[in-house]
């Protein structure tokens, strides 16, 4: 069968499916935004970009700081809320860290990601400043790791994933 | 996703374009070295960057890269006359030396200075190991000459082949980046082709499906890092480098030659993949080159234009049986076709506004990223980074690593290029 098709007889079915013109076929309709992210900022350094990149236009996308002493996690007004609550329908988790504190938030928001299968994902704009412990605590809860992040790469990450 | 306008500004390099003057301040690959094979043999059109160009080597084995066509009446000088020190027009007669110079116009007197007023546009072009790199861009801007590894080991250690890909040259480049495809697309592979079967990291590709990923921004470009589990504590680390804008070198398996790639715009619609495979230490054994030569590991068989037998034409050559049988995943044989089959696929030009990336895709973001900030700043007037020797002498690393220790500080120096010294591989 495979010797049959090598010879070419005129334009054959991918040659004519790759071609611009059948481009232009390409069903077009909107995207829904995908990706339901979560960005939590894991120290105050992180929490400013993370500010930053909550003032622009996104479609599911939630933020948070867990950089208070408790690390409990809060909303960008500062009001408390439960992990559990706002994993409930997520399905990518991005966490910000410059300084590399917070280990405990890390692990505590890691392990409910790994449960609920979660993508997780590290943006560390300054890993010198982290100790080797508190990169393999991130690495150990984040599927990618981007290092060292540019203040901009976050923003760059949610709109290419559709957040 | 990509925005409509960025996705022009990344795909199109053309002159004048921001992504074509980027890539004017790089020495680029034109040409494998035998396709110029002797002095005075036939000239060679060169398309590259949206421009078309032709290539000699004249009586002195001098290299020439001038426009295609001659002044006069614009007749394309592929069907010129290679002899005595130039490239003589068969038309009227006009001939030009490895400058583009004007050095005979027959029709005018002997001692008109006329001819002297007639140059052609040309590049400088060079031989390094196999290959014939160009600078397209400002002389004033000429970076030395590049410094890539393959290309400065002793002959015998290095081939390189050539590949028509039939889309952009970010398509083809964003493949090369890609590392989490390989577990599929490429699984039937590993153990069956000669230039990868036997490695211990290929049991490590086999036994973890789902990497994590780590993408590091360097001066010269991004190392994307791969980490699978291996022994109880460890990780099995692949680095694989890219390098402005456009040289990506995969990690290597066991003792078998490294290989990369250079992802070269022919157009706006078509590129070259240089593929390279070279052995810092040893030279090529004849079973590996003749692997090569077969289309084997990252090669493919082409026809005398350097376009792959198995193309969009023939559906290339799709075995579904083989897709059933899982000797293949996608049904299409030998990686580089695996990869340009599904990239061409894409489209000449894909849109990315349609795409649905993921987080495991960081390292085409950064990528992407990357090439829009340099592309503008050099718009700037700032000047790119990768044309550097520094920036050159890099390696892919294949690494095994306690679990605690960050690949960066774990490769050491094993990502520098250094005469003589081993690859770094599982």
């Amino acid at each position: 069968m495979a010797e049959r098709l090598s010879i070419p007889a005129g334009p054959s079915a991918c040659a004519q499916a790759a071609s611009s013109k059948e481009a232009a076929y390409r069903i077009d309709y909107t995207l829904a935004a995908a990706r339901n992210t979560r960005v939590v900022a894991l120290d105050d350094s992180a929490e400013q970009i993370v500010r930053d990149a909550a003032a622009q236009s996104w479609g599911q996308a939630r933020f948070y700081t867990a950089t208070d002493p408790g690390h409990e996690l809060l909303s960008m007004e500062g009001q408390p809320v439960l992990l559990a609550d706002e994993l409930e329908d997520s399905n990518t988790v991005i966490l910000v860290s410059v300084t590399g504190e917070n280990a405990k938030a890390v692990t505590t928001i890691g392990a409910t990601c790994k449960e609920r299968g979660i993508m997780t994902a590290a943006l560390v704009v300054t890993p010198e400043a982290l100790t080797s412990a508190a990169l393999f605590n991130l690495r150990s809860h984040a599927r990618v790791l981007l290092l060292p992040a540019d203040a901009d790469d976050l923003v760059e990450l949610l709109k290419a994933t559709r957040a | 996703m990509l925005r409509p306008d960025i996705n022009d500004l990344l795909s199109q390099t053309g002159p004048g374009t921001p992504m074509g003057d980027l890539f004017r301040r790089y020495w680029q690959p034109v040409l494998l070295a035998e396709e110029l094979p002797s002095d005075d043999c036939p000239p060679v059109r060169v398309k590259i960057l949206s421009e078309r160009l032709i290539a000699f080597r004249d009586s002195d084995g001098r290299y020439g890269l001038m426009d295609e066509f001659c002044a006069h009446r614009g007749v394309s000088l592929w069907f010129a006359r290679n002899e005595q020190g130039g490239l003589r027009c068969p038309y009227h007669g006009w001939k030009y030396d490895v400058t583009g110079q004007a050095i005979e116009v027959p029709s005018e007197p002997e001692t008109s200075s006329f001819c002297a007023n007639v140059k052609l546009k040309s590049y400088p072009i060079v031989k390094l190991g196999d290959l014939l790199f160009a600078y397209l861009g400002d002389p004033e801007r000429q970076p030395p000459l590049p410094e890539w590894e393959p290309y400065t080991v002793p002959e015998g250690q290095a081939f390189t082949s050539k590949r028509l890909q039939e889309c952009n040259w970010l398509q083809a480049l964003e493949g090369g980046i890609d590392s989490s495809h390989v577990s599929f697309l490429h699984s039937g592979n590993l153990e069956s082709d000669p230039l990868f079967k036997g490695a211990k990291g290929n049991q490590y590709n086999r036994g973890d499906l789902m990497p994590s990923f780590e993408v590091v921004d360097y001066e010269g470009g991004l190392l994307v890092a791969a980490r699978r589990n291996a022994e109880q504590g460890h990780y099995y680390w692949r680095v694989t480098p890219w390098v402005l804008p456009n040289f990506t070198m995969v990690p290597p398996r066991g003792d078998h030659p490294v290989h990369g790639h250079f992802w070269v715009p022919i157009d706006d619609e078509n590129c070259w993949a240089y593929s390279f495979d070279y052995h810092p230490t040893r030279q090529l054994t004849e079973q590996e080159v003749t692997a090569m030569r077969a289309g084997m590991g990252v090669h493919s068989e082409n026809d005398d234009a350097y376009r792959p037998l198995a193309n969009k034409d023939n559906d290339y050559l799709m075995d579904r049986d083989a897709q059933r049988r899982g000797v293949t995943y996608s049904g299409i044989k030998g990686i580089a076709l695996q990869d340009s089959s599904l990239q061409e696929s894409m489209g000449p030009v894909v849109d990315r506004t349609k795409e649905r990336l993921v987080a495991t895709d960081a390292g085409i973001i950064k990528a992407r990223q990357k090439l829009r900030k340099a592309a503008m700043a050099l718009q700037e007037g700032v000047e790119p980074v990768g044309n550097r020797a520094k920036d050159q002498r890099v390696r892919s690393v294949a690494i095994v690593l306690p679990a605690d220790q960050s690949f960066v500080e774990g490769i050491g120096d094993a990502m520098i290029a250094r005469p003589g010294v081993p690859q770094t591989t599982v």
